[in-house]
C-alpha cells in the first residue's frame, strides 16, 4: 500500500505551510514519516529523505532520532484524550518532556511547566499541574497538548488536525494561540487540515494531496485565487460558505476517492475529473511549474 | 382531523428535557442536568429549522425529544396539533412513520450484521406495510432515490463508504414517507466533497417530498445553506432565531455574532477581524445565574449576571434574548 507517494514541500522558520485533504488522502501519514513514527514494521519510508535543519531525519539513528521528537519538533494531535495518557496528571506529562530533553531539576521543570501552561492560556496553572486529562474540557486539552509540544521551544511544529475535534469559537481560540506563538518563538509549522477555512486563515503556503499525492502546491493565493488543478477548483467550488445562496445546488465532485490499493494507472483523480482525456489514464501527471512556487500536476493545467 | 393551511407541521413549546444527575453513596438525585430548558419553536411543511450551537448546548437532546426517543420532563410538543409529549410508545407508533432521525455517525447507526436490505426493508415489518414483494420493489425505489445501485441491497454497511453509507441512513428515513426529519448533524462526519453531495441530496429530497427538516449541526456555513431559518442554541436555550439572512447579518445576540467571527473563512484575502470568546460552555448542571451567556460576554452588564433576559422581537420573526439587544446592532457589519 502506497500511503504517500512523491511528495515534496519545504517550510521556512517562522512560516506556516499547510497540507489539506479529504480522509486517506495521506496527510497524517506525511506527518508521521517526518517524525519517524510509522507503525514499526509496516510502515516504511521507501525512498526519499526530510532534511531538518540540515541534517536527514530518515538516517538517523532511533536515540538520535529521540533527542529531537519533542524537543526540536513537536507535534499536536486530533484527538487530544488519546494524545495525553489518562492515568498521568498533566504536570507529570509536561514535565516529563522537559526532563528528558533538558538537563533541569525536577523543581525547575515543575516550574517551567507551569510557567508553559500559563502561556498556553490555562487559568490557575498551578492546580491544573495536579490534575488528570479527564477533569479538563476539550479545549483545554488541547491546550495541554499544544503546551507539552511546545515545552522545549522547537524549531518546527507539525499540527495534525488540532482543532478538528473543537468547537468553533474553541477552534478560534486555539488557532490564534499557534499563531501567537508562532510569532514569539519563529517557529515553523506545518499545518495539516481538511478545513480549507483554517488553512486560508493560518498558511502562506498550501500543499495540496489527493489519494497519497500532491496535487498542487503554491501560496495560498495561488491554491485559492488561481487552483489549476481540477481537485483543488472541485474542492473550493463544493464548500458552502456564508455567502452562498441557500439551498442553491452546491457544486459536487462526483464519485469517491480511489482505494489506496487499486490506484489507477495514471492521475489519481481521473475517475472524478470532468477534464479527463485519454492521456489521463495512462502515466501519472508530471509535476510541472505555473510559476514560481505554483506548481501542479495535471495535464490540462493550462486551460483551467 | 382537518388541518388548516398555516398549521406549522411541528409546533414545541416550554420544552424542558432534566436528566437526573446521581451522586453521593445512595445515588441520590441532588442536582439536573438542564439539557434543555424552556425552548419553543415552530416549523411550517416544506420548511427547514437549522439549529446551532456548541458541543453540550442541548440540540441533540432537543432533536431526540421532538423524535420521542426521550420522554421529556415538561413543556409540550405538536405535530400537526396533536399533542405527542407525553405519548405511550403504543399510541406514539404512527407519528412514528411522520418523524423520522437521520444520524451523524451511519457507521453506529446502521446494524453492521445486516444487509442493506434487511436494515431498508425493517421499517415496513414493523409497521406492517405490504407484502414481501411490494417492500423489495419499494427497497429498491429507495437506494434509486438516494443514487446507490440497485446491487446495494445484499451488501453490508462497512462495505461502503462514509458518503454512501450516509446514503443508506436517509434512505431509511424516506422509507415510510415521513413528514418531518431530524436530521443531527448529518454531514459533520463526512468530506468537503462527500458533505456537498449529501447536502444536495437533501435539498431535492425536500422539493420533491415536502418533508421538513429539523437540521442539527455546529457548522453556521452549512446550516445557513440548507434552513430557511435559523435558531442558535445556548446552554439549553435558544437565544436568538429568525430568517438565516437576517441571523447571518444582522444578528444581535453577542453569542450569535462571535460564533459566527469564529468560523474560518476559505478566503486568504479576508483580514482577521475576530470576535473571540473566551472560556468553555459551562456546565448545563449548574448554569451561571441570569443570562447563562453572561460569563463569556464581551458586552455583559450587572444585570446580565442577575436577571435572564427574554426573547424579545427585533423584527419579524426575528427574536433574541439579551439585555443590550439594541446596542449590538451592525457589530458584525463590517466581516
Amino acid at each position: 500500500m502506497r500511503a504517500v507517494d512523491d511528495l515534496s514541500f519545504d517550510v521556512m522558520p517562522g512560516e506556516t505551510i499547510g497540507i489539506v485533504g479529504e480522509s486517506g488522502c495521506g496527510k497524517s501519514v506525511t506527518a508521521l514519516s517526518i517524525m519517524r513514527l510509522l507503525p514499526q514494521p509496516m510502515g516504511q519510508i521507501a525512498s526519499g529523505n526530510v532534511i531538518f535543519q540540515g541534517q536527514d531525519l530518515t538516517k538517523l539513528s532511533l536515540p538520535e532520532m529521540e533527542k529531537i521528537r519533542g524537543a526540536r519538533i513537536g507535534m499536536v494531535f486530533q484527538e487530544p484524550m488519546t494524545a495525553l495518557n489518562p492515568v498521568h496528571t498533566i504536570g507529570r506529562q509536561i514535565t516529563e518532556v522537559l526532563l528528558l530533553h533538558q538537563d533541569i531539576s525536577k523543581d525547575a521543570a515543575i516550574r517551567a511547566g507551569v510557567e508553559i501552561l500559563d502561556k498556553v492560556g490555562i487559568p490557575s496553572p498551578d492546580i491544573r499541574m495536579t490534575e488528570y486529562p479527564h477533569q479538563l474540557s476539550g479545549g483545554m486539552r488541547q491546550r495541554v497538548v499544544i503546551a507539552i509540544a511546545l515545552a522545549c521551544k522547537p524549531a518546527l511544529l507539525i499540527a495534525d488536525e488540532p482543532t478538528t475535534a473543537l468547537d468553533v469559537t474553541i477552534q478560534a481560540q486555539i488557532l490564534e494561540l499557534i499563531r501567537e506563538l508562532q510569532s514569539d518563538l519563529g517557529m515553523a509549522v506545518i499545518m495539516i487540515t481538511h478545513d480549507l477555512g483554517v488553512i486560508a486563515e493560518t498558511c502562506e503556503d498550501v500543499v495540496v494531496m489527493y489519494a497519497g499525492k500532491m496535487a498542487e502546491k503554491g501560496s495560498v493565493y495561488d491554491i485559492f485565487d488561481r487552483p489549476k488543478h481540477p481537485y483543488t477548483k472541485g474542492l473550493l467550488a463544493s464548500i458552502p460558505t456564508l455567502d452562498t445562496i441557500p439551498k442553491s445546488k452546491l457544486s459536487v465532485i462526483d464519485g469517491m476517492v480511489p482505494g489506496l490499493l487499486d490506484l489507477p494507472a495514471g492521475c489519481r483523480f481521473e475517475n472524478r475529473c470532468p477534464y479527463r482525456q485519454d492521456g489521463c489514464t495512462l502515466a501519472p501527471p508530471p509535476i510541472e511549474t505555473v510559476d514560481q512556487e505554483h506548481q501542479v500536476s495535471c495535464l490540462r493545467w493550462q486551460e483551467i | 382531523m382537518a388541518r388548516d393551511m398555516n398549521q406549522p407541521i411541528l409546533k414545541v413549546d416550554d420544552l424542558k428535557m432534566h436528566f437526573p444527575v446521581k451522586e453521593g453513596i445512595f445515588l441520590n438525585t441532588k442536582k439536573f442536568n438542564r439539557a434543555v430548558d424552556g425552548v419553543s419553536l415552530t416549523i411550517q411543511p416544506g420548511e427547514t429549522l437549522g439549529l446551532v450551537g456548541e458541543s453540550g448546548c442541548g440540540k441533540s437532546t432537543l432533536g431526540r425529544c421532538i423524535s420521542r426517543l426521550y420522554q421529556p420532563t415538561s413543556g409540550s410538543i405538536q405535530f400537526e396539533g396533536n399533542e405527542i409529549s407525553t405519548l405511550g410508545s403504543r399510541a406514539l407508533l404512527p407519528y412514528r412513520q411522520d418523524i423520522q432521525m437521520i444520524f451523524q455517525d451511519p457507521m453506529e447507526s446502521l446494524n453492521s450484521r445486516h444487509t442493506v436490505g434487511d436494515i431498508l426493508m425493517e421499517p415496513f415489518i414493523i409497521h406492517n406495510i405490504g407484502d414481501r414483494v411490494s417492500r423489495q420493489k419499494r427497497v429498491q425505489e429507495l437506494l434509486e432515490i438516494v443514487g446507490l445501485p440497485a446491487r446495494s441491497v445484499s451488501r453490508y454497511p462497512f462495505e461502503f463508504s462514509g458518503g454512501q453509507r450516509q446514503r443508506i441512513g436517509i434512505a431509511r428515513s424516506i422509507a415510510l414517507n415521513p413528514k418531518l426529519i431530524v436530521c443531527d448533524e448529518p454531514v459533520s462526519a463526512l468530506d468537503v466533497s462527500i458533505q456537498s453531495q449529501i447536502l444536495n441530496l437533501l435539498i431535492e429530497l425536500q422539493q420533491e417530498f415536502n418533508l421538513s427538516y429539523l437540521f442539527i449541526a455546529h457548522d453556521l456555513a452549512v446550516v445557513k445553506h440548507i434552513s430557511d431559518r435559523i435558531a442558535i442554541m445556548y446552554l439549553g436555550k435558544i437565544v436568538e432565531s429568525g430568517n438565516g439572512e437576517e441571523v447571518y447579518k444582522e444578528s444581535r445576540h453577542p453569542y450569535t455574532q462571535s460564533l459566527i467571527s469564529a468560523i474560518p473563512v476559505p478566503n486568504p484575502h479576508r483580514p482577521l477581524n475576530r470576535q473571540i470568546i473566551t472560556g468553555d460552555v459551562p456546565s448545563p448542571i449548574n448554569p451561571p445565574t441570569g443570562c447563562a451567556f453572561h460569563p463569556r460576554c464581551r458586552m455583559v452588564e450587572d444585570r446580565c449576571k442577575h436577571q435572564a433576559p427574554r426573547l424579545e422581537t427585533i423584527s419579524e420573526g426575528h427574536i433574541a434574548a439579551c439585555h443590550r439587544k439594541d446596542e449590538t446592532r451592525g457589530v458584525i457589519a463590517e466581516t
